[in-house]
């Protein structure tokens, strides 16, 4: 009986004689497992990125936005804060300010918090400290601020000048002096888009009172832990409800509640559900990629078949059965479909590492892609053989001798 | 050696390797039945060295087919070595060409990628006799037809007569009781025929069963008998 080994030898034999043809057959297979390997590997990257980057900007945090103004007050923010399972609270607004340093004037988003804000939003610096609640007309600024917007360093203790417009059009302008520089990367991509190394913080009370408000936009708050974090979240949901007067068959509507609620678990959540989305479209087309590849294998199959119809001939003259002419040709395109798959393979790795090192982005290779598309490639040439190794297997051995 | 390893059929006491009776075969063309051969009848013993001769188209290379287990006869009995070719599986007729036929063709049938060595030991990939050391064998066989310096050279590296002294010890490589050569010396100029005829006359002598398949007259004087076929019937016998 014709062994696996012999049947390996005959092929390798049989590729090696048309190498160019070979090469670009099998680069159909590469391309397709090379492109499916790439997807799953960069959504599984995107995805921990993600992750990490909500990590980042808080420790189990939940978001409490108003949709209209003057809604959030301190007995709010006290309900909020004494709700079981919260560890700190902080509320935020957020004004758009002129800020002068030297001679140097830009647009900068600024924020109003506490000293809870340091915690709650994960806060590192870089130098000085932050916000507590006794202070009155100092900054803490983000890296880009200090270091990039005005063209030169902002240090500790320098002064920077704020200009804030009221709702009725009136211009306050205050110095401020730099207590703290956050550490880069400071990031916030949930905080209303604003760029994230790009932003000032202030003290809220100070902010309230430049702008003649007494009312917060948000508050930002952190739960215990990520186990509780969804039941926390709704009893602060149900503690503002019946505070704010919405009717207890609202609570599950959003669109009714003057305020939106959003924790860290459902934005992770969400994004999973995203880059999944992604990831299976990508891999769907990559897919699609792979049949085509297939084709090219089975095509090129056939020819082989037909070019080695005398061959065919001499091995039955020889004495091999229908089958081992069968398990040949299968095992030529197996081995096709391997070395496809081994090349393939490499490209994706090094094409999503190539990607992920250019993004910056953690680097998550599922190890098991490796042998799912090696696998998978085997499988492939299985398929795209089978029909040509039969065509071969079934030839009368007289007329396969014949053949010219 | 292995010229002594071929008598081992003689001793087996089964004296007669091919029997054919009343042997018919026709083709279709489309609707047409066009038959081949009309009723052969043949017997060859083992040992002898048979030509078949006669000229194209008098179903001299069909009768090779039905002999060499290519194809199957249309009605008739076709026994070798006491197996009636009719009556088994494809499977087994396979085996029957792997261990008791040796081909040599006129056009070699050598396979271009691999080398003379494993040319020779390619059929025990799918058939080889139990207690045989055949890549040792393969080598002895080609020291056998003088070639033991080219055996790993390709057959497009060979002299045509290199090529069928290559096919001539691939045919002998799982101790066949018959060698069903076809016209061997067809595509050879006479020098190197005769020294193909040559190996062929000491197979003979060493006890090996031929039948060859020819028509040049010249033949005759190698062998033990002529048949000769014409317009599918045989002349003699």
């Amino acid at each position: 009986m014709l062994s696996l080994k012999h049947s390996i030898r005959i092929a390798l034999g049989s590729i090696g004689s048309a190498k160019m043809r070979s090469a670009l057959t099998t680069l159909g297979i590469i391309i397709g497992i090379a492109a499916v390997i790439a997807n799953v590997s960069l959504g599984a990257s995107f995805s921990q990125y993600f992750t990490e980057e909500i990590g980042s900007v808080g420790n189990n945090f939940i978001i409490i936005q108003s949709k209209t103004s003057n809604l959030l007050h301190d007995n709010e923010l006290e309900l909020v804060k004494s709700t079981p399972g919260i560890t700190g609270v902080s509320p935020v607004s957020q004004q758009v300010a002129e800020v002068k340093y030297l001679s140097t004037t830009r647009q900068i988003s600024v924020q109003g918090v506490n000293e809870d804000y340091e915690e709650v939003a994960n806060i590192r610096m870089e130098s000085g400290s932050f916000l507590t609640d006794k202070d009155k007309y100092v900054a803490v600024l983000g890296h880009d601020v200090a270091y990039e917007k005005f063209g030169r360093t902002i240090s500790e203790k320098n002064t920077v000048q704020m200009t804030f417009v009221k709702a009725n059009g009136e211009t306050v302008t205050q110095n401020f002096k730099v207590k703290g520089i956050i550490a880069s990367p400071e990031t916030s991509f949930v905080q209303s888009g604003i760029e994230s190394d790009v932003r000032i913080f202030i003290p809220i009370s100070t902010m309230n009172e430049i702008m003649g408000e007494d009312y917060y936009w948000g508050f930002f708050a952190a739960a215990e832990n990520m186990e509780s974090i969804s039941d926390v979240t709704d009893e602060v949901d149900s503690r503002l409800a019946r505070n704010l007067g919405v009717p207890a068959r609202d609570i599950d509507n959003e669109d009714a509640k003057p305020y939106s609620l959003l924790n860290q678990e459902e934005i992770l959540e969400q994004v999973d559900q995203m880059s999944a989305a992604l990831s299976s479209l990508l891999t769907a087309v990559a897919l699609i990629s792979l049949i085509v590849g297939s084709i090219g294998i089975m095509n090129i199959m056939l020819v082989t078949v037909t070019e080695r119809t005398s061959e065919i001939g001499i091995m039955k003259s020889l004495g091999y059965k229908n089958k081992e002419v069968l398990t040949m040709f299968i095992v030529e395109s197996m081995v096709v479909g391997l070395i496809g798959g081994i090349f393939g393979t490499a490209l994706g790795v090094l094409g999503a590492y190539a990607v992920v090192s250019a993004m910056g982005m953690p680097h998550v290779f599922p190890l098991n892609m490796i042998f799912i598309g090696v696998f998978v490639s085997i499988i492939v040439g299985l398929v795209a053989g089978v029909y040509p190794a039969n065509k071969a297997a079934k030839m009368n051995p007289v007329d396969a001798l014949r053949h010219e | 050696m292995v010229g002594k390893d071929l008598d081992r059929s003689v001793a087996e006491g089964n004296d007669i390797v091919i029997d054919i009776c009343d042997l018919r075969k026709s083709y279709r063309l489309g609707d047409i039945e066009v038959p081949i051969l009309h009723g052969i009848d043949l017997c060859v013993k083992k040992g002898e060295f048979v030509a078949i001769m006669g000229p194209s188209g008098s179903g001299k290379s069909t009768l090779m087919n039905m002999i060499g287990c290519l194809d199957r006869p249309t009605s008739g009995k076709v026994v070798l070595m006491g197996k009636d070719t009719l009556a088994i599986s494809d499977n087994e007729l396979a085996e029957l060409r792997g261990f008791e036929i040796g081909f040599v063709f006129q056009s070699f049938n050598l396979i271009p990628r691999l080398s003379a060595y494993e040319n020779v030991l390619l059929p025990t990939y799918s058939n080889s006799r139990k207690g045989h050391n055949s890549p040792q064998r393969a080598k002895d066989l080609l020291k056998l037809v003088g070639l033991d310096d080219r055996m790993d050279h390709r057959p497009t590296e060979l002299s045509g007569g290199q090529r069928q002294r290559v096919a001539i010890a691939r045919s002998l490589i799982n101790e066949p009781s018959l060698i069903l050569a076809d016209e061997p010396t067809g595509n050879l100029d006479s020098k190197t025929s005769e020294e193909i005829l040559g190996i062929f006359s000491e197979l003979h002598r060493n006890g090996c069963t031929i039948v060859m398949i020819t028509h040049d007259p010249e033949m005759e004087k190698y062998v033990d008998r002529v048949v000769h076929i014409k317009d599918g019937y045989i002349k003699n016998n």
